[in-house]
């Protein structure tokens, strides 16, 4: 009994209360010190959070810079997004076409053809009628219109090598001062093809 | 309460952070992923799994199979080859150039100098890049793991200890049903001092019928069953060997670039 009026007393004597005091200087020069080195570090290794950027690699431009290069992978990678953009609507990502309506470029005999004398054409100038492809007869619902006459020769070279170059096809890829002759061949007024007519041209 | 306001503040702060840290960054970060192109082919990586191997990831789960294994590939560093494609008008200059260089094993800055002479003296180059680093040079993955590896993965099986080795690509590895399974049914019977035990409830040993199971394990004689008995995967088994066949994680991908070993056939330079 006794501990415990001591104990009351020693309350009495008044509550403890927070007071205020400033803090340390060298607290607030430490936490400075340490953002200005975590600053640093999340600037050299973070590579700002880019989810492309992995270890050992420190940045996005690092990444960029270790892309294994070659002119054909470039001209390849330029085709494929052109082909995606322009092409692959109706002869589809893959290349299959659809059965009956656009011809598959995928083992096309067309696509495969040694030159591109023929091939250059249709994008060119644009398709009617009915083209044989793999066997089987196809035509477009509306015909080919020439898609390819307002893309450059590089822009055009690189879906064609693209085309050439993808699914299983094997054939060389295109040149541009090729495709420079072919359309200065064809001139300014572009009359879409029939496959008979590009039959009669050299392969 | 005193300071009421403030407590709730402070905890709303610091669960904030938190939250924004944890959740927040890594949705913005990764939350979009999709499937990305595969360096230099028409490829897409990953492909969906398909059949068995949409069940095989929680064979793998179950089966705790991620307290051995590990699906994550370390790197360390990235180096660079220089290989003459072509030698131009002038071979032997650039033959003589080329023999007295260092071709191999340069750093990114190295390759991009010894490009440079090569085309000084009209040749051409190209430059491989590849990953290095312990677990690489192990065999284990040819490049470090990335997040695209683990896109059809839920819950991701990264693992964390490696008593056996690392998994990401052992469908490259070991590309073959019957290895996997019998693998799995008697781990000692494909690689002779493995530590794994045997999975043999995955299987099933039974009386060979009228005729043996099309799916039976072709099992060395000294792990086999005894005479008119065969040894028959259970779908679970063959769920597994199927999601470890799908595990193959080996193509150069943008966040993770290498040069993969057969180079298209058809580019510009065989033309030249």
């Amino acid at each position: 009994m006794n501990d415990e009026s001591k104990s009351c007393s020693v309350a009495s004597d008044g509550e403890p209360t927070a007071t205020h005091s400033t803090v340390p200087v060298w607290i607030f020069a430490l936490t400075l010190a340490l953002l200005f080195l975590g600053g640093i570090y999340f600037d050299q290794y973070s590579g700002w959070f880019d989810a492309n950027v992995y270890g050992p690699y420190v940045s996005a431009n690092e990444v960029e810079l270790y892309q294994p290069k070659s002119g054909a992978a470039a001209l390849l990678a330029q085709g494929r997004g052109l082909y995606e953009k322009n092409c692959g609507i109706c002869h589809q990502p893959d290349g299959m076409g659809k059965p009956g309506l656009f011809p598959p470029l995928a083992g096309s005999e067309w696509v495969n053809a040694k030159g591109i004398n023929r091939l250059a054409q249709i994008p060119l100038e644009g398709l009617t009628g009915t083209i044989e492809v793999k066997g089987q007869q196809m035509t477009f619902p509306a015909g080919m219109v020439a898609i390819g006459a307002v893309l450059s020769d590089n822009d055009l070279a690189a879906v064609l090598s693209y085309i050439r170059g993808s699914w299983g096809n094997k054939a060389e890829p295109v040149d541009a001062d090729d495709l420079k002759a072919i359309r200065a061949k064809i001139g300014a007024h572009p009359q879409p093809v029939s496959p008979d007519q590009l039959m009669k041209l050299p392969e | 309460m005193k300071n009421g306001a403030a407590v709730f503040l402070a905890a709303f702060i610091a669960l904030g952070a938190s939250w924004c840290g944890f959740v927040l960054a890594p949705v913005l970060q990764l939350g979009g992923a999709k499937q990305a192109a595969v360096l230099n082919s028409s490829d897409i990586y990953p492909l969906q799994p398909v059949g068995d191997a949409t069940l095989g990831l929680q064979v793998y789960r179950a089966e705790g199979c991620a307290a051995c294994h590990t699906e994550q590939v370390q790197q360390d560093g990235v180096l660079c080859d220089v290989v003459l494609t072509s030698p131009g008008k002038n071979p032997a200059a650039v033959s003589s150039l080329v023999s007295s260089l260092t071709l191999q094993n340069l750093t990114k800055d190295a390759a991009d100098a010894v490009a440079n002479q090569i085309t000084l003296a009209g040749g051409k180059s190209e430059t491989h890049v590849f990953a290095t680093g312990t677990d690489i040079s192990r065999g284990w993955g040819v490049r470090h793991g990335v997040a695209a590896d683990f896109l059809y993965d839920y819950p991701v099986q990264l693992g964390s200890l490696r008593a056996g080795p690392d998994l990401s690509d052992i469908g490259v590895r070991a590309p073959a049903v019957n290895w996997q399974l019998l693998h799995l049914y008697a781990p000692r019977s494909v690689t002779k001092n493995s530590t794994m035990p045997s999975f043999k409830f995955l299987f099933e040993v039974r009386k060979i019928g009228d005729a043996p199971s099309p799916d039976a394990l072709n099992v060395p004689k000294e792990f086999a069953p005894d005479d008119g008995y065969e040894v028959v995967p259970t779908p679970g088994a063959k769920q597994l060997a199927a999601y470890l066949l799908g595990l193959r994680a080996n193509v150069p991908l943008y966040e993770a670039p290498f040069t993969p070993p057969e180079v298209p056939t058809n580019s510009p330079a065989d033309k030249k």
